[in-house]
């Protein structure tokens, strides 16, 4: 029988967070206002609603979830002191913390966590309609004990729980009205070690010291203030002043990340991004000829230096790939290596023969055929990838045209109406393939009005079986096996092109310490970010 | 007697602006459904991808399954009671995001007019005064200059100067985070913060009321009357100052009457680069993310604004000269 049960206690792990507690030093780490830069703005503080990222950074800070997670994914006990897993996969008990209190001064219960995951983050949370689509009820026999009753195993949902992704809510303040228009989605109240105190809009967020936060003696920092910085030289010029002192996810442009880490006061993190694992993708619209022929999928991922990419549009802040799963889930056993290698030198070759066997000759103007390319509406370094791209196709004979739009219409373009040949982008792994890699490819997820899914309509039954099958099981190594075959047959048939992973360049003050220290990086708490 | 005849006049203005500003509003609601992509696929967007339930859900809510002239309908009933509806994408009504937004907006403008009119004013009349001296020639070349520099350049390099290099004033923003001032010190704090943003904002405009003031100065320095002054025997400097001034004054009023208009969008830039919490960053994002019913509130406003200068500039017509009869026939 296998063992799916784990158990982590408080004594062995919760000792790392809370031994540096007993250092005489403490007292010293006391005090000062963090700055932070977001960019750009968030639309709204409910990250119980919203998944996009400015709304993340800030909320993270408010808001605790049942577990924190370390460098290698495993999860590691927040609000939840212990959790076992039964032997059948479909039943999850958390232990919860005992004496924890929200913003407000009211306990946080086990009635808490069950409205959370039950009325909010199960209806109308983006991404938790999926996660906990299994979740049929959560018990709470008392008030400190929370059962899962799960319809299937459903193993990613243990990555899902930290205060980012699912943020434990106040059952008292959010029961009360529409969550979907609830008035604290501005006026966040959470367990978090930031309170909530003002937002003035097109300016700051201001986040002060939680003093009863419920880690004895965090946080450190008096203050975090989230600052909204549009223009890119301005952002930039406030970092080397020192009038800010972190930003990270591509606020600061990866030239200017270059300059201002020449600069004596400032250093550059690239940790703190492993559960979210952007990987960047050429999407190809794999119903429309010629798109639909696998030789010239193929034959442009071959065409693609992903070394050059890296180096000259991304400054090297990348590292190059073939498949959909980020090399961050290695320590996992998810990612594999073993797939078609489109990263060859002779690369150009390759393709031109893939292309003269697809029947696609070269004519008089040394052009196969053309198409229009639409570039990824995100800022200079996807320009860039686009025109790279042009370069790239034009060199085995496909003349590429560039199309720029605003983010809306691209979105429309490319998931609502299937309007275009070929294009880029980048989706987040997040913590567990089921949650962020599945989208891209698995027919379940082609539905038109839906962005960031499989926008390719790619559809083949043994990959879907094979994630399908992935998705409920337990056991680590059968789902590493299921992954590594489902990443052999897409990589083969290459309904998109993965040319690299994106490390996001986190610019940070160096009188700042202990800031980036979760594989959420800017999406975690700062309880132990200290100022020197 | 002219003051009731004044009273009449805005009054009669106000009730003929109601249909110019209803008549904006149904322009700009049908011009903006020409936008592809709507506010749903924007914030499903954001965050990462979606679910099409969700997708469907917000749909529902924000009221985009409705056939447009039901939207329109519901939209105009709306505005004629003042509520300007909810920004979903916010989650905060948007009179309240507007409200929030306009003191800061207001603050920049009016620091801006003062200094653009003031000093355009003053920059004019010394360089007519001293017509071809090297006076003139020096203020013209730096009008032409700041006429012609864009205004992100200026200020980028203002803050280069003057933030980095310097360190005078503050890179961005509109008071110290860190500190937070209180009282005085806040007062102190924000004017601080306001110097490099009105100077952006203004040498434009400064520019064009420079070389405006000039040309009209010169033009009645020619005229009749201020022969017959001169024939007086009045100086120079009295009769610029009493007689050629004023009538020199109508020009640049009815430019500064432009100009605020302008600056309630215009300035988008500039908040930009000195994240300057004002109107305009506010409409250019939700232009952006769809976010229709915050855009229309802010174009609902600054219509009602433009109407109101435009009010403002006819009475200081009359005031400036007072051939200039309101009401018409007299």
């Amino acid at each position: 029988m296998r063992l799916v049960r784990r158990l982590a206690l408080i004594a062995g792990i919760g000792l790392t967070v809370f031994s540096l507690a007993s250092e005489p030093a403490l007292a010293q780490r006391r005090g000062g206002t963090l700055v932070q830069i977001t960019q750009p703005e968030p639309p709204s503080l409910g990250s119980y609603i919203s998944t996009a990222n400015p709304v993340g950074q800030v909320a993270s800070k408010i808001y605790d979830g049942l577990l924190e997670y370390d460098f290698d994914l495993k999860p590691i006990p927040s609000l939840a002191e212990s959790w076992t897993v039964s032997d059948d996969g479909k039943t999850v008990t958390f232990r919860l913390r005992s004496g924890v209190k929200f913003h407000d001064g009211q306990p946080m219960t086990s009635a808490d966590v069950q409205f959370t995951f039950m009325e909010v983050l199960k209806k109308v949370h983006p991404r938790g309609i999926n996660t906990f689509a299994e979740v049929t009820a959560i018990d709470t026999p008392d008030a400190q004990t929370v059962v899962f009753r799960l319809n299937r195993p459903a193993p990613y949902m243990m990555a899902a729980l930290s205060g980012y992704e699912s943020p434990i809510l106040p059952k008292h303040v959010f029961s009360q009205g529409d969550i979907r228009t609830h008035q604290n989605a501005n006026r966040p109240i959470g367990t978090g070690p930031f309170k909530f105190v003002e937002w003035r809009r097109g300016e700051f967020v201001r986040l002060d010291r939680n003093a009863d936060y419920w880690k004895p003696g965090l946080p450190y920092l008096d203050r975090i203030v989230v600052r909204f910085i549009g223009d890119t030289g301005t952002r930039a010029a406030a970092l080397e002043r020192g009038e800010a002192h972190i930003a990270g996810f591509g606020a600061v442009p990866y030239n200017d990340v270059k300059k201002l880490e020449a600069l004596p006061n400032i250093q550059i993190v690239t940790r703190g991004y492993e559960m979210l694992s952007p990987v960047v993708e050429l999407m190809f619209n794999t119903r429309r000829a010629p798109f639909d022929n696998v030789k010239v999928r193929q034959a442009i991922s071959y065409a693609i230096d992903r070394k050059f990419v890296i180096d000259n549009i991304w400054f090297g802040f990348g590292k190059p790939t073939n498949g959909p799963i980020s090399s961050n889930f290695a320590p996992t056993g998810l990612y594999s290596a073993d797939v078609t290698n489109y990263n060859v030198p002779d690369g150009i070759e390759r393709a031109n023969r893939l292309l003269d066997e697809a029947g696609f000759p070269r004519r008089a103007d040394g052009f196969r055929f053309e198409i229009t390319h639409d570039i990824t509406p995100y800022g200079e370094e996807w320009r860039r990838f686009g025109e790279y791209t042009q370069q790239a196709l034009a060199r085995i004979g496909i003349k590429a045209n560039l199309r720029y739009e605003d983010v809306a219409t691209w979105l429309k373009r490319i998931y609502t109406d299937y309007d275009y040949e070929v294009s880029s982008n980048h989706l987040f792994n997040l913590a567990d393939p089921v949650l962020g890699v599945h989208r891209a490819f698995h027919s379940r997820f082609i539905r038109p009005g839906t962005v960031f899914v499989n926008g390719v309509r790619w559809s083949d039954p043994r990959a879907d079986e094979l994630m399908d099958r992935a998705t409920i099981e337990t056991d680590p190594k059968k789902r590493a096996e299921l992954y590594a075959e489902v990443q052999r047959i897409v990589v083969a048939a290459a309904p998109l092109a993965w040319t690299h992973e994106i490390s996001f360049a986190t610019v940070l003050d160096r009188r700042f310490r202990d800031v980036i220290v979760s594989p959420l990086g800017l999406f975690s708490s700062f309880d132990r970010a200290w100022r020197e | 007697m002219r003051g009731m005849r004044l009273v009449r006049f805005i009054l009669t203005r106000l009730l003929q602006a109601i249909p110019v500003v209803l008549g904006v509003v149904v322009l700009n609601f049908l011009l903006l459904q020409l936008a592809p992509g709507d506010a749903a696929t924007v914030l499903a967007g954001e965050a990462g991808g979606a679910p099409p339930e969700y997708v469907e859900q917000l749909r529902a809510r924000f009221g985009l399954d409705k056939p447009v002239l039901v939207q329109l309908g519901l939209y105009l009933k709306n505005i004629v009671l003042l509520d300007l509806g909810f920004s979903f994408r916010n989650n905060a009504p948007v009179l309240e995001l507007i409200l929030g937004r306009l003191w800061p907006t207001l603050l920049l403008m009016g620091a801006t007019l003062v200094i653009s009119v003031g000093g355009g004013v003053i920059l004019g009349v010394v360089a007519a005064l001293g017509v071809r001296t090297w006076r003139d020639h020096l203020i013209s070349i730096a009008a032409v200059i700041a006429y012609a520099t864009p205004l992100f350049w200026i200020g980028l390099m203002l803050i280069l100067v003057f933030s980095i290099r310097l360190n005078w004033f503050p890179t961005s923003g509109m008071e110290d985070v860190v500190a937070f001032h209180e009282g005085w010190a806040r007062v102190v704090d924000i004017a601080h913060h306001l110097v490099l943003p009105t100077i952006t904002l203004s040498l434009f405009y400064l520019a064009l009321y420079t070389r405006l003031m000039r040309a009209t100065v010169l033009e009645q320095r020619g005229a009749e009357y201020a022969t017959t002054a001169r024939a007086k025997g009045l100086t120079e400097r009295a009769i610029t100052l009493r007689h050629v001034l004023r009538n020199a004054l109508l020009p640049v009023v009815t430019m500064a009457g432009v100009q605020v208009g302008a600056l309630l969008g215009g300035s988008v830039v500039v908040e930009t680069v000195f994240a300057w919490p004002g109107l305009g960053q506010l409409a250019y994002q939700s232009l952006f993310a769809r976010d229709f019913n915050l855009l229309l509130g802010i174009f609902f406003l600054s219509a009602c604004l433009v109407v109101i200068v435009n009010i403002i500039v006819d009475v200081i017509y009359v005031l400036l000269d007072p051939r200039i009869r309101v009401g018409g026939q007299s």
